[in-house]
């Protein structure tokens, strides 16, 4: 938090933000964490937002191999997020799903009850 | 591009910068009354509220930020960042208060089911039981045979409407029947395969046959049986069991059977 205030700072500044942020370790951590968490529930490639979440951690680690710090870690944010998103999309839909199984059944179960 | 700022010298920065910040600011500014109005939405939705508040509060955390960079010059790039995190929180949050209303939804739904689960078994039971003699003497096609394919229970054509998947009252002795002895032997599975005779479009027959073996493991999975325990296939015209030339060979073929699996639960190929 403090080191993104003070970057955000220093790039107002003088434009030197760039070198000196650092290493975004923690939030690529966090960022392929939330990745493998959304293709456990499901998530694959008819999920926009996990392909999104792909390409741009691919982009995050080759700007970390360039030394493009601050690159990395907006690249790794947005990633983190689109992974969330297609997560909670995947957990979303198999509720819906869950849903109208369940009403199917139900009518099914009024209309062998009302035929009885 | 901060870059390549960098390297450039110091009268050209304040060119530069105006010149390629112009467009920039205008996407990022797009992108802040996005966020700012994907952020209101859920804002003020007070199921998304309850059910998903740390992520409103983190959508609002971000847009505060790309609201107080966006009055910076030459930020533009932060401002689309931060705006872009605020529009995912808040999309994030409407999912979540989806998938729990969902949840909530669900639960009472499955009550309700378990009601009408119970009120149907009731109302078959008593059913069966007022039926007369007579009549269960005429529906007793329910015969059980020990095969090659393991044991097959076979509903003959009298139990359906003619012509059409749906199952006759005179058929709930046999299915409650076929769930007890589900529930009672809980680790069997079964195959429920459906049949036709050769009269009429081979792939209507097909259908129908597919159809009507469907009802049955619907009517099963109606009164309790897991679904995970019943397969469900159609063999149409396939594998009579009696000469299509006569009308009683024709009702013998029209069929549905049911193999059951032995008692570890594995059940005999598919045909």
């Amino acid at each position: 938090m403090i080191n993104r205030f003070s970057s955000a700072a220093l790039l107002l500044l003088g434009l030197t933000g760039c070198a000196s942020d650092p290493a975004p370790t923690e939030q690529l951590r966090l960022t392929e964490q939330a990745l493998a968490q959304a293709r456990a529930v499901g998530a694959d490639e008819h999920v926009a937002e996990l392909v999104m979440a792909e390409a741009k951690l691919l982009q995050a680690q080759s700007a970390m191999q360039r030394d493009a710090f601050k690159e990395a870690r907006v690249l790794a944010e947005q990633a983190e997020l689109d992974a969330r998103l297609a997560e909670a999309r995947v957990l979303t839909q198999k509720s819906q799903d869950q849903l109208n199984e369940l009403n199917n059944r139900i009518n099914r179960l009024r209309k062998q009850l009302g035929a009885l | 591009m901060n870059a390549r700022v960098q390297r450039l010298g110091g009268a050209l920065l304040t060119l530069l910068l105006s010149g390629c910040a112009g467009s920039q600011q205008q996407s990022s500014s797009e992108a802040l009354e996005a966020a700012r109005s994907s952020f209101q939405a859920v804002k003020e939705n007070s199921d998304v509220l309850r059910s998903a508040p740390k992520d409103v509060i983190r959508a609002g955390e971000s847009l505060a930020r790309a609201d107080r960079l966006s009055s910076y010059w030459g930020s533009a790039d932060d401002v689309s960042h931060y705006a872009y995190l605020s529009q995912r929180y808040s999309e994030i949050a409407g999912q979540n208060s989806a998938l729990s209303l969902n949840q909530e939804r669900a639960a009472k739904l499955e009550m309700e089911r378990q009601r009408l689960q119970l009120a149907l078994r009731e109302a078959k039971l008593l059913s069966v039981q007022e039926q007369s003699n007579w009549l269960e003497e005429q529906i007793i096609s329910l015969a059980t045979s020990e095969t090659e394919r393991g044991l097959v229970m076979t509903l003959g054509d009298v139990l359906f409407d003619a012509g059409q998947a749906n199952l006759k009252a005179s058929a709930n002795r046999t299915v409650l029947k076929l769930v007890q002895f589900l529930q009672l032997n809980p680790r069997r599975v079964v195959r429920i395969e459906g049949y036709s005779d050769s009269r009429g479009d081979k792939l209507e027959n097909l259908e129908l046959s597919r159809a009507r073996a469907q009802t049955v493991a619907d009517v099963l999975i109606d009164l309790g049986i897991d679904s995970k325990r019943i397969e469900v296939q159609g063999h149409g015209e396939s594998f009579p069991v009696a000469e299509n030339a006569s009308a009683m060979g024709r009702a013998q073929n029209r069929r549905v059977e049911i193999v059951f699996s032995d008692e570890q639960g594995r059940l005999g190929l598919a045909r």
